[in-house]
């Protein structure tokens, strides 16, 4: 599993390589002008907005690889946002208070999940579709429409954690991912996820506490969501209800696109981070191609199925 | 004639056929017989369209067969009955044996014309089934049958089956064999594959052994005795059934281990057990040391009782004690912790993570008793690598993944990742279900020294030869009850097949004659089968 693992891993990273390339000699500017694409400021602005679906899509990947599948990631940001934004700008909370609070939203949202899938034994397809709805509703119901103006309340040239504030998406996705994966890999928690994913009945017969496993999945998914949404309000400065709408296709799209297998059993969390990555640089490349901003999610659709395509040929040849 | 000619395929570095040549006599019934991994599986892939050879070819009457896919087969004239007995439950009789073929007249379902053709298939198969009955209601054996139609229906010529009797009973097995020959008489070609040399021998006139993808020979059945076909399949000599069952361990000779000492007893109690509808009112002692047998035909509620031994399913009534020792067990996790270990029936289905690795797959339900947070990677492949020595379990590495091995080794791997719990009470579910005859040997061999160091063992398995073989005590179960219980040494073939059939003397009879002889000649007209 590990010696496949990597394979796949390396083959994602080969795939961004030549993105990378394509775009730098596609958008190679005339002599003189700096390059519009391949320069440092432009690399951390796309580490900085693919950090915060890369939060989500560590989630993303564990709840995959377990045999289930969260479609509420996009709507928890959103509510972990605005309650977040509430707290902290209509409320006068502390920051730090503001953001545990936030973090809560998707522990509980996890919880209520887990709940719904291991008790009430819904499949996690109408389970998750169903939080998707009641996140997005209470983030509206929070702010009747209007929007919190976080970054107004921050001082300016506030350093969160010591860091230029456009450091903190990637260094908060840095630290969960490396985190993950190592619970995945080197934990028998992740290899239980792993079994779970892979044939749950035989989990069951194995004694595994697949309800417990479960629970720890979803929680984990929400929480992940939260922090991304939380991180999101803080680097962009507003709390809005509809915050991250449609982002999670684009989630569950990267985990896909890392190796995860949507039957489950199969994934890993450092290729679902790369996945957001390949994303994130289409979004920012394909903008400044001219007149290519309209087939922006026609290119992206493409994207996924051709890199999981090539992924089942690999893996048929095995 | 159907010819297999030169037929190689290879799976990455596993050659799974190196090329095979035989014949098969047109009009004939001729069984394909090997150890798991010896290569049927793939041929009949080749047959069916599943697969394609990368060199050789399939002649039927002189001319190649080229078969692209299942359906192709089909409008080639070959029929196939798979082992899993694919069939759509929720459609009806005659709606399974018209799937994807349906008759349609300007895009309308013809429903009489189909539910007439089907009742007359039905007919010629003997089979008292309503053709709008929905599959699902059907008993295993008429699923099985409704395979055979199924094949029969659009002008088969070659008739392929492959282990088509895994889940039936005796009686339902005399039932196919008599459907078989009727449909050899009617000039059908049938190739049969079959771990079960009783049964080959039965129903057919040549065999042909495979071994490691390699052709070992084509034998004349009624000029054959089984050892020798054992011995082609194996390649070795195996002990005769005699020495099978070690006399030194008979039940009086054993004495009682791990006992607490007193008249506490040891090992696993079973009292008063209920789950309806499963299973009523059973009883069950296995002493520390002891194997019990538990016999009973499909549908008898044994899995379900081990399940529920097991923390599976919540009894209704009753207790179950371990060493003395009232246990409630509310799963499997708490059952595995007190030292108890389940080997599932369905090996593919509950026995294995194949997304993990074999190594992964041996020390799971050790590392999850014992609450281990890390992966200790050094030390568990250290273990899993001292069991693969000690079960020659046959894998390149304990790295690969558990579908690269063939079945018999896969079963071992699920055999060993309980023992390796080291548990107090053992219970196995088929443990030899589709197992070939050196692994099941192997695994035999086992379950005995464990017994003989002190487990408690309860086996179930619907191969009566084996509980004989392994069994101190055989329990005999019939509708979820227990019918008696008889000693090694009173419990023949014919004393078991009594109590587990007591309301189908007939079909006690046939079986008698049957396996008296081994390969009886059966009567030449079909009995009326039982019904559904």
């Amino acid at each position: 599993m590990k010696r496949i693992a990597g394979i796949r891993e390396l083959s994602t990273v080969a795939i961004l390589v030549a993105e990378v390339l394509f775009f730098a000699w596609y958008l190679w500017p005339e002599a003189g002008r700096t390059h519009p694409f391949f320069n440092l400021d432009n690399a951390l602005l796309v580490l900085k907005y693919s950090s915060i679906y890369g939060i989500a899509a560590v989630g993303a990947a564990v709840v995959i690889i377990s045999g289930g599948i969260d479609l509420a990631p996009g709507a928890v940001i959103a509510l972990s946002g605005v309650v977040t934004g509430h707290l902290f700008v209509a409320s006068g909370v502390g920051l730090g208070a503001s953001v545990a609070a936030g973090v809560l939203v998707g522990l509980a949202s996890g919880l209520l999940t887990s709940l719904l899938i291991v008790k009430v034994r819904l499949p996690p397809f109408i389970a998750t579709l169903g939080m998707m709805g009641i996140a997005r509703g209470v983030a509206f119901i929070i702010t009747e429409g209007q929007y919190y103006d976080v970054s107004s309340r921050l001082a300016p040239g506030w350093r969160p954690l010591g860091l230029p504030a456009d450091w903190l998406a990637p260094v908060v996705l840095l630290v969960l991912a490396v985190v993950f994966q190592i619970l995945m890999t080197r934990f028998q928690w992740g290899r239980a996820v792993f079994s779970i994913g892979g044939n749950e009945t035989a989990a069951l017969f194995s004694g595994i506490a697949i309800g417990r496993i479960k629970t720890t999945v979803y929680v984990l998914g929400g929480v992940l969501a939260a922090v991304a949404g939380v991180v999101l309000v803080i680097v962009q400065g507003q709390g809005k209800a509809d915050l991250a709408t449609g982002y999670e296709l684009d989630i569950i799209a990267s985990a896909v696109v890392g190796g995860a297998s949507l039957t489950g059993g199969r994934g890993s969390v450092a290729g679902a981070v790369l996945g957001t990555l390949i994303f994130g640089v289409l979004r920012n490349a394909l903008p400044q191609i001219p007149g290519a901003t309209f087939y922006d999610r026609l290119i992206v659709g493409v994207v996924v199925i051709v890199i999981v395509v090539m992924d089942q040929l690999m893996l048929r040849k095995k | 004639m159907l010819e297999f000619h030169r037929i190689e395929k290879s799976f990455g570095a596993i050659h799974a056929l190196a090329g095979v040549s035989f014949e098969v006599a047109e009009g004939a019934a001729h069984a394909l017989v090997g150890e798991n991994g010896a290569g049927k599986s793939t041929l009949l892939k080749i047959l069916a369209g599943l697969v394609r050879p990368d060199a050789g070819e399939i002649r039927w009457r002189g001319a190649r067969l080229d078969v692209a896919s299942p359906r192709d087969a089909i409008e080639r004239g070959v029929g196939m009955v798979y082992q899993e007995m694919l069939c759509f439950p929720n459609l009806s009789v005659s709606g399974n044996i018209f799937a994807g073929r349906e008759l349609c007249s300007r895009g309308r379902l013809l429903e009489r014309e189909m539910r007439e053709r089907t009742r007359e298939l039905l007919d010629r198969l003997y089979l008292r089934i309503d053709p709008d009955a929905i599959a699902e209601s059907l008993s295993a054996a008429n699923r099985q049958l409704l395979q055979v139609a199924r094949a029969l229906a659009f002008k088969c010529q070659i008739l392929v089956l492959d282990e088509p009797t895994t889940a039936l009973t005796d009686a339902e097995s005399d039932h196919l064999f008599d459907v078989l020959r009727d449909v050899k008489r009617q000039g059908t070609t049938i190739l049969y594959v079959s771990h079960r040399l009783p049964e080959v021998f039965r129903l057919c006139d040549r065999i042909t052994v495979l071994r490691d993808g390699a052709f070992v020979g084509t034998y004349d059945a009624p000029a054959t005795e089984p050892s020798q076909i054992v011995r082609a399949m194996v390649g070795r000599e195996l002990p005769p059934r005699g020495v099978d069952k070690p006399k030194g361990l008979s039940p009086q000779g054993r004495t009682p281990q791990g006992s607490t000492g007193g008249d506490k007893p040891s090992g696993l109690s079973i009292r008063g057990l209920s789950r309806p509808p499963c299973f009523r009112d059973v009883s069950i002692d296995v002493a520390a040391g002891e194997i019990v047998g538990v016999f009973g035909l499909v549908g008898s509620g044994r899995s379900e009782l081990l399940e529920t031994v097991f923390g599976l399913h919540q009894p209704a009534a009753g207790e179950i004690r371990i060493a003395g020792t009232p246990v409630r067990f509310r799963s499997a996790r708490e059952a595995a912790a007190a030292g108890v270990a389940l080997v599932p029936e369905e090996r593919q289905r509950q026995g294995l993570m194949f997304n993990l690795d074999i190594r992964d797959n041996l020390v799971m339900p050790t590392s999850t008793i014992r609450g281990d947070v890390l992966i200790h990677r050094e030390r568990e492949f250290a273990t899993a690598e001292a069991i693969r020595r000690d079960w020659r379990i046959k894998a390149a590495s304990v790295g690969d993944a558990p579908d690269t091995m063939s079945g018999g080794n896969q079963q071992k791997v699920v055999v060993a990742k309980w023992l390796a719990t080291s548990p107090r009470v053992l219970l196995l579910d088929e443990p030899t279900k589709g197992v070939d005859v050196g692994a099941k040997f192997e695994i035999h061999d086992m379950i005995r020294r464990q017994a003989a160091q002190g487990l408690a063992v309860l086996v179930v398995s619907s191969d009566l030869p084996e509980v004989l073989a392994l069994a101190d005590r055989v329990v005999v179960m019939r509708e979820g009850r227990v019918q008696g219980e008889l000693a090694a040494g009173e419990a023949t073939e014919e004393a078991v097949m009594h109590l587990a059939t007591q309301d189908q003397p007939s079909a006690l009879a046939l079986r008698a004659s049957a396996d008296e002889k081994g390969l009886s000649p059966h009567s030449p007209h079909p009995s009326p089968p039982p019904a559904a």
